[in-house]
């Protein structure tokens, strides 16, 4: 089992970590090792916490974005009204973006995720992927378009700038994130800047594709949550997920600043660092 | 018929089955889907009566974005790019 202590540190990181282009699934496969508690991530017990802290973050995220939400909503309801997704019309445009990049991820995830994790949840190939995070991070921050948007006009109407086909390619990056080690957010962001994104735009693209694929994953399986497998870990989970929504909020609003003038680059070089020490660690039998 | 009016009705027809494809896979264990849908499940099976919940969202998921295009490739301004002037 979980006890409250575990719950709370898994729930900080896991806040994180999500938003942080540095895999929140591997930490929470290497931690446990590191640490030498008895917790793997196929245990019932496990995807039950997950639930809950998943769910937490995703209400933040939705609750950090609410009026931006609120504003592509209505600007999809407004499109489907007119049949038509009009050129300046840059919420409904930004929303059936999100839409055509969340589509492709949706699918993988509800048909692979559960394959997926019961051939890489290990601590060994979670820190290997760890290291190919920070060198995809790395790399894209090396190959991104040279000329990076930084005119007068909003970031919405920056993002809503992209073709559908790039929506779709950015959207689908997200998939990476399914294999322990790799960071969805950072495959997403990465992905936005091979775009022509810039890396404020990128990381608000990729917490606004983040909301829905989080917790409709995280609602999907609430009945793991509220069954069998959730029993003893409810109170454990209910601690790790109040605080997950803490950490998460607080590494939003600092990403979307941090992005406004910084980089991949120092979220890459800890990745390459700590997937490189953790592999030679792990492979030498620590 | 123009490109986009039989890009439409493609959309609305693949929309149709996977609907179908999504009714069936909710409403039938995994032994009793027919034999060419993926999850289908023989005798012996771990997952012999299992539902193949996902497979149903996954396809309920691609039938609406197959609608949500028809609809908006049959929409006036589609139309009025495509009518001959």
């Amino acid at each position: 089992m979980i006890s409250y202590l575990q719950a709370a540190i898994l729930g900080l990181l896991q806040g994180i970590a999500e938003p942080f282009p540095v895999s929140s699934l591997g930490h929470g496969v290497i931690l446990p090792r590191l640490l030498g508690w008895d917790i793997h991530q196929n245990d019932d017990f496990f995807l039950a916490f997950l639930v809950a802290t998943h769910l937490a973050t995703a209400l933040v995220l939705l609750g950090f974005f609410l009026d931006d939400w609120k504003r592509i909503v209505r600007g999809l309801l407004r499109s489907l009204r007119a049949r038509e997704v009009a050129g300046d019309d840059h919420d409904a445009r930004l929303g059936w973006l999100l839409v055509v990049g969340t589509i492709p991820v949706g699918l993988i995830g509800l048909l692979a995720e559960k394959p997926l994790r019961g051939v890489f949840a290990s601590p060994a190939s979670a820190a290997a992927f760890l290291l190919a995070n920070g060198v995809m991070l790395l790399l894209a921050e090396r190959l991104r378009r040279r000329v990076v948007q930084t005119d007068s006009r909003g970031s919405d109407e920056r993002i809503a700038g992209m073709t559908w086909r790039q929506a779709g390619l950015v959207g689908t990056a997200q998939a990476v994130g399914l294999v322990p080690g790799f960071s969805r957010s950072g495959a997403t962001m990465s992905a936005g800047l091979l775009a022509g994104l810039s890396n404020e735009d990128a990381a608000r693209f990729t917490f606004l594709l983040a909301t829905p694929i989080i917790g409709a994953a995280a609602l999907l399986k609430v009945p793991e949550l509220l069954g069998s497998a959730g029993d003893g870990v409810r109170g454990p989970a209910l601690l790790g997920a109040a605080c997950a929504a803490l950490t998460t909020y607080v590494a939003v609003r600092f990403l979307l600043r941090f992005f406004e003038t910084n980089r991949l680059t120092p979220f890459g070089i800890y990745c390459v660092g700590a997937g490189l020490l953790l592999t030679i660690g792990f492979a030498a039998g620590a | 018929m123009t490109s986009s009016r039989i890009g439409a009705a493609f959309a609305l027809l693949g929309g149709c089955v996977l609907l179908v494809v999504a009714v069936v896979y909710a409403a039938e264990p995994a032994h009793a889907l027919p034999s060419f849908f993926p999850g289908h499940a023989g005798g012996g099976s771990s997952e012999y009566g299992h539902h193949h919940l996902k497979h149903a969202i996954a396809a309920f998921a691609v039938a609406l974005a197959a609608f949500a295009y028809a609809w908006f490739a049959t929409g006036p301004k589609a139309n009025a790019a495509t009518t001959p002037s």
